[in-house]
């Protein structure tokens, strides 16, 4: 169902040359001798066994201690704080154990906290780079030692809801939560994901310092710590961006007889496909919108994810008990998302038959919980349009880490703008 | 030629006197010379005799439920002569010619006893909603009434198969059904063909054809009936409850069915152990749903049938309704999460 899925995998199973940084230039041997010792290896380790559970890296943003890196590198430690702890390793191997001060899960950041005094730290601010720019990253790609990657400056990505810098480079598994930096060392983004072949991305510096300063200076709402603050942090980013989905200037599309939404907010991005194949009786076109970017959670559980897909069938051929039965066969096509019991509970499910101001359909919502952060579900619509002996529209609505308001809302404004065109 | 005496008990049983020249009295009391064990029969309730001309007949003394010939009671005497039926109580009286030829004897290859043959019980007024069962039940005797259920429920899985089918070559897709169906049916009926041939000395194979035939039209009907159940009543879980309950019936009356034909349990025999079966079925159903029912899932399970209807009859509920619905999920869970 996630398009950010098959994503973040390509990152991980495609990548296979080009592992240590290009030296093309003397400057980037420059660079890193320059500020190699300001990044450090981050790694969470389980208690009991003493094994590494995650490895990440990240830099030193203030003299007395602080580092920026990813919450996804620790983020094992905000679910399960008892079973795990975080240290960090310097670029001399010195072992130190740090602290988490405060996450931003929406845009993947964490500020931790160590007893350290580095000599030398990086100053965050923001930064104007020009496309084209040459930059530089620094991180432990696989645990195999610190390594500088150069790349290019590529903008930030037009499609996203949180803004992400487009990196041409090389980041792999590791370098997560390490400084990308310009040749005089200004850090222009942090290290976050890539999708393979040179296509990465970096969270743009600015978030990095608002956390900081969240953490330096805590107003009257500290940073995020706990899973429970986390939880809130999703809930609160989510009402912003849903308060309007669905709702009256929604776009539409018109897909045979069916007028449909498509499109719920610019960071959407929608496909349509149409299969006629001669060998089958009937057609079927696609229309399906999602978002490219998602929260990690933890594990493989991420959420964040607004997908509607709407799947239209029709039939010269079929009479109308074959078609209801091919009919049956798609609506009842499993497109939920996959989820692990220490994450989520089981689905439930409620059908009816309902009618809006326009047309009869049966409609279908499942509905689950997650089981840490509080008040979150996952919920997904299905819609099958009744009425019509020759086709028929199954469209599904998939909304995942959202509040059970927010489920019910979407959920109501969806049925009711489904009509005949 | 002598007359014989058959008496048919009302438990089933039956014994055979040879009448001679000296009068017979009938009655339950321990003096007579036929003492039957019918509450029905006075103590001393008929005499058979010869008349003046010699022709034997047989008398009423006055008993209480008489005589009953032909259907009806008759006072006084009745003459007997070989073929005659004569009813004292609830007992029949057959009077037959001794001469009377008898089937040969069964070869007897299983060194099993071979079960009594079925009794045969006395005639009785028969309605018209029971002479056409008599008639139907006559014919589902015949060969042909047989086969004819055996192709019944093949044509009727073709049909569904065809229904149900969204493929260009829908009608060889329905044919293979039907052989499919026909395949299966005959390597089942084959095993109890076998079981019978031991038990009873007949291998019934169109029988137990039939027996299977007509449990999957049952079946049959009864998926059509559901799906359209839950789809008219999607949040009622009546569907579920009886499609398990006819689920059960359905095997007991398979089991019962093939018992008919392969042992010489009696009627209520056949349906006790179908009924175990069932029962047995359902307990070991239950316990795995039980144990299931706990367990995590990252599928949803949810009554995706839909079906071609006028929307104009069809109940449907308001999208503020539907959100009630959700709240209600909502709050199942919420059970979950907290376990």
């Amino acid at each position: 169902m996630s398009f950010a899925r098959p994503f973040l995998l390509a990152a991980l199973l495609l990548w296979t040359g080009d592992l240590v940084a290009q030296v093309r230039s003397v400057a980037t041997s420059d660079v890193f001798s320059r500020y190699a010792d300001r990044v450090v290896k981050i790694q969470v380790v389980e208690t009991g066994s003493a094994a590494k559970a995650t490895i990440g890296s990240g830099f030193f943003v203030s003299g007395s201690g602080h580092l920026i890196t990813n919450y996804h590198v620790i983020s094992k430690l905000i679910h399960d704080p008892d079973r795990y702890r975080a240290e960090l390793i310097d670029v001399a191997g010195a072992v130190e154990p740090v602290e988490v001060l405060g996450v931003d899960v929406v845009h993947d950041l964490a500020v931790l906290g160590s007893a350290l005094r580095p000599r030398a730290h990086f100053a965050l601010g923001s930064v104007r780079i020009a496309q084209g720019n040459r930059l530089y990253s620094l991180g432990h790609p696989e645990d195999l030692g610190l390594s500088i990657v150069e790349g290019t400056y590529n903008g930030l990505l037009p499609h996203t809801r949180h803004p992400r810098i487009h990196f041409t480079g090389s980041l792999n598994p590791g370098m997560s939560g390490g400084p990308t930096i310009a040749e005089d060392g200004r850090v222009v983004g942090i290290n976050v994901a890539t999708a393979g072949n040179q296509l990465s991305f970096l969270v743009p510096v600015d978030r990095a310092e608002t956390l900081l300063d969240g953490v330096l200076t805590p107003g009257d709402e500290p940073p995020a710590r706990t899973l429970e603050e986390v939880g809130r942090q999703l809930r609160d980013h989510q009402d912003a961006y849903l308060r309007d989905m669905f709702a009256g200037n929604t776009k539409m599309v018109d897909l045979g007889p069916y007028r449909l939404v498509t499109e719920p907010a610019p960071f959407f991005r929608c496909w349509a496909d149409a299969s006629r194949r001669q060998e089958l009786p009937y057609e079927k076109v696609q229309h399906h919108c999602s978002t490219d970017d998602y929260l990690f959670i933890a594990g493989d559980q991420s959420t964040g994810v607004i997908d509607v897909e709407h799947e239209m069938i029709s039939t010269k051929k079929l009479n109308a008990s074959q078609f209801f039965s091919l009919y049956s066969s798609v609506f009842a096509n499993d497109n939920t998302p996959g989820g692990q019991e220490e994450h989520v509970t089981s689905w439930a499910c409620g059908t009816r038959n309902v009618r809006n101001a326009s047309l009869p359909m049966r409609a279908v919502l499942c509905l689950r919980r997650y089981r840490k952060l509080g008040e979150l579900y996952d919920g997904v619509l299905k819609v099958a349009v009744l009425g019509r002996e020759d086709s028929g529209l199954v469209s599904t609505l998939t909304m995942s880490g959202v509040t059970f308001e927010n489920v019910d809302r979407l959920a109501r404004r969806y049925l009711e703008r489904i009509s005949w065109r | 030629m002598a007359l014989i005496l058959e008496v048919v008990h009302p438990g089933g049983g039956r014994s055979w006197h040879r009448l001679g020249d000296a009068p017979v009295t009938v009655g339950r009391g321990l003096a007579n010379d036929l003492i039957l064990d019918d509450p029905y029969v006075d103590a001393r309730h008929a005499r058979i005799a010869l008349d003046d001309s010699g022709a034997p007949l047989i008398e009423d003394l006055g008993s209480v439920n008489g005589l009953i010939a032909d259907q009806a009671r008759v006072s006084g005497r009745v003459a007997l002569r070989p073929g005659a039926e004569v009813r004292v109580g609830r007992t029949m009286l057959r009077f037959r010619d001794s001469d009377e030829p008898v089937s040969p004897a069964i070869a007897d290859v299983s060194f099993v006893l071979a079960p009594a043959p079925p009794v045969v019980k006395p005639a009785v007024m028969l309605s018209r909603r029971a002479r056409l069962r008599t008639t139907i039940a006559q014919t589902a005797r015949t060969t042909w009434g047989r086969l004819a259920v055996v192709g019944a429920a093949a044509s009727s899985i073709a049909l569904y198969s065809w229904l149900g089918s969204s493929e260009r070559s829908s009608a060889s897709e329905a044919l293979y059904a039907a052989l499919a169906f026909a395949a299966t049916v005959a390597i089942w009926a084959g095993i109890w063909a076998v079981a019978s041939r031991v038990s009873v000395q007949r291998f019934h194979f169109i029988g137990h054809m039939a027996v299977a035939s007509l449990v999957t039209l049952g079946g049959l009907a009864w998926t059509m009936a559901a799906e359209w159940l839950s789809f008219f009543f999607p949040d009622a879980s009546l569907a579920d409850v009886l499609s398990v309950g006819i689920g059960l019936f359905m095997l007991a009356a398979l089991v019962a069915g093939h018992l008919a034909l392969a042992s010489g349990f009696s009627r209520t025999r056949q349906w006790r152990t179908g009924f175990a079966v069932a029962g047995a079925a359902l307990l070991i159903g239950g316990l795995a749903t039980l144990a299931e029912e706990d367990a995590f899932t990252d599928v949803p399970t949810f009554s995706g049938v839909v079906k071609p209807v006028g929307s104009d009859w069809l109940p449907t509920a308001s999208v503020e309704e539907f959100s009630g619905v959700m709240a209600t999920l909502k709050e199942q869970v919420d059970e979950m999460a907290k376990q």
